[in-house]
């Protein structure tokens, strides 16, 4: 996206939402709450993107691994490295999302849902059911993404964020 | 690109005005209005314009209309002529050489530098003629509810057309959601002089 007033800020909120959520997911184990109180999981997986410096000398280190523990992406962010890009799985009941997340605009990028029906041919009145179905499953994942970012502004605009920030940091020093 | 595919890459828009109620009634007419329109027999470098959401060859919707639901559908078909470069290439140097050629038999030795810009110019517009535009449909869902719009696509020129086509077509802009607004969106104004003074933080 092309430089624009306010592009800084974005930029702020989107790296520390994406570095706090990697740490808020592992260290309660993905536990989250929605805001009616209804529980889901959210995890940071797999793929991950740290980036540092500006200019010429911006680095960018793109890690990926099922289950590795994504060291040098850790490594990246003790040297003050954020996050620029994760890939996030979400789970509620037995259902599962997955996407990528862009810390700068918060595109989202191939996002999938759970699996919807093929439409019933002989079913000409629901011609719009499985498109209808679908809107709402990427709607269900947004709404659950927004409960996300919500929990971390309200840290990250409180006194709290301070003490968040320690943790942040134990957390990867832990993780070395 | 499109919402029905197994995976789907897009970007989010809120309007944050209130949209005007004779609008909703307008809404099939505008799209109609400003509907995509075929370039293919013409030299157009690009085409653009809205289509059915089910079909991007239908652009007065006889296959289906924008509603669905609470939902409001429809795509924006992008159609784009690329000469490749290397094409380009051979037949300005066809063009420049038969050129010469001409200035000789007048006793001139060198094309100026203002006329292969004019003969670059010539070909470009032949090659573009000849050449077939490729099509592109980028789905777009609107929650009549909400007001959030959402456009399958993460392209910052196609964004970019995306945002002025919408104002041009319904006269209501769209504000991405990006952190800062959706910031604003989830917490509401008053968060708006926490955020004009946020520091990044350091975990390092």
């Amino acid at each position: 996206m092309a430089d624009y007033l306010g592009q800084t800020t974005d930029i702020i909120l989107g790296q520390d939402f994406l570095t706090w959520l990697w740490f808020r997911s592992e260290v309660t184990n993905g536990n989250f709450s929605s805001k009616e109180g209804r529980p889901y999981n959210l995890y940071v997986e797999q793929r991950i993107s740290v980036q540092g410096g500006e200019g010429e000398t911006l680095e960018t280190a793109t890690v990926s691994g099922s289950t590795s523990e994504l060291k040098e992406a850790r490594l990246g962010l003790s040297m003050g490295k954020k996050v620029t890009r994760a890939l996030i799985r979400i789970e509620q009941d037995t259902e599962a999302w997955q996407l990528t997340l862009k810390a700068e605009d918060f595109s989202l990028g191939s996002l999938k849902t759970p699996k919807v029906e093929k439409a019933d041919a002989n079913e000409e009145d629901d011609v719009d059911g499985p498109f209808l179905e679908k809107i709402y499953l990427i709607e269900s994942c947004l709404t659950l993404l927004d409960d996300t970012y919500r929990t971390f502004l309200e840290t990250r605009l409180s006194n709290d964020w301070k003490e968040t920030v320690q943790k942040i940091g134990q957390w990867l020093n832990n993780s070395e | 690109m499109g919402f029905l595919n197994a995976s789907t890459s897009f970007t989010r828009y809120k309007i944050t005005e209130p949209v005007p109620k004779e609008l909703w009634p307008e809404i099939p007419e505008k799209l109609r209005q400003f509907s995509f329109k075929e370039i293919e027999e013409s030299a157009e470098e690009r085409g653009w314009g809205w289509v059915c959401f089910d079909d991007m060859l239908d652009s007065s919707w006889h296959t289906a209309p924008p509603e669905k639901g609470a939902y409001l559908t429809f795509s924006l078909r992008l159609d784009t002529r690329r000469i490749p470069a290397a094409v380009m290439k051979k037949h300005v140097a066809i063009a420049i050489r038969e050129e010469e050629r001409k200035i000789k038999e007048q006793g001139k030795k060198y094309v100026s530098r203002e006329r292969k810009k004019e003969l670059k110019e010539q070909v470009q517009l032949k090659l573009r003629a000849r050449t077939l535009p490729v099509p592109a449909e980028f789905h777009v869902v609107w929650n009549m509810q909400t007001n959030d719009v959402y456009f399958a696509s993460t392209q910052a020129k196609v964004l970019e057309l995306f945002v002025d086509y919408f104002a041009q077509t319904f006269g209501v802009d769209l504000e991405p959601m990006t952190p800062y607004s959706l910031a604003i969106s989830l917490m509401g104004e008053d968060i708006a002089e926490k955020l004009d003074t946020l520091e990044p933080a350091n975990f390092a």
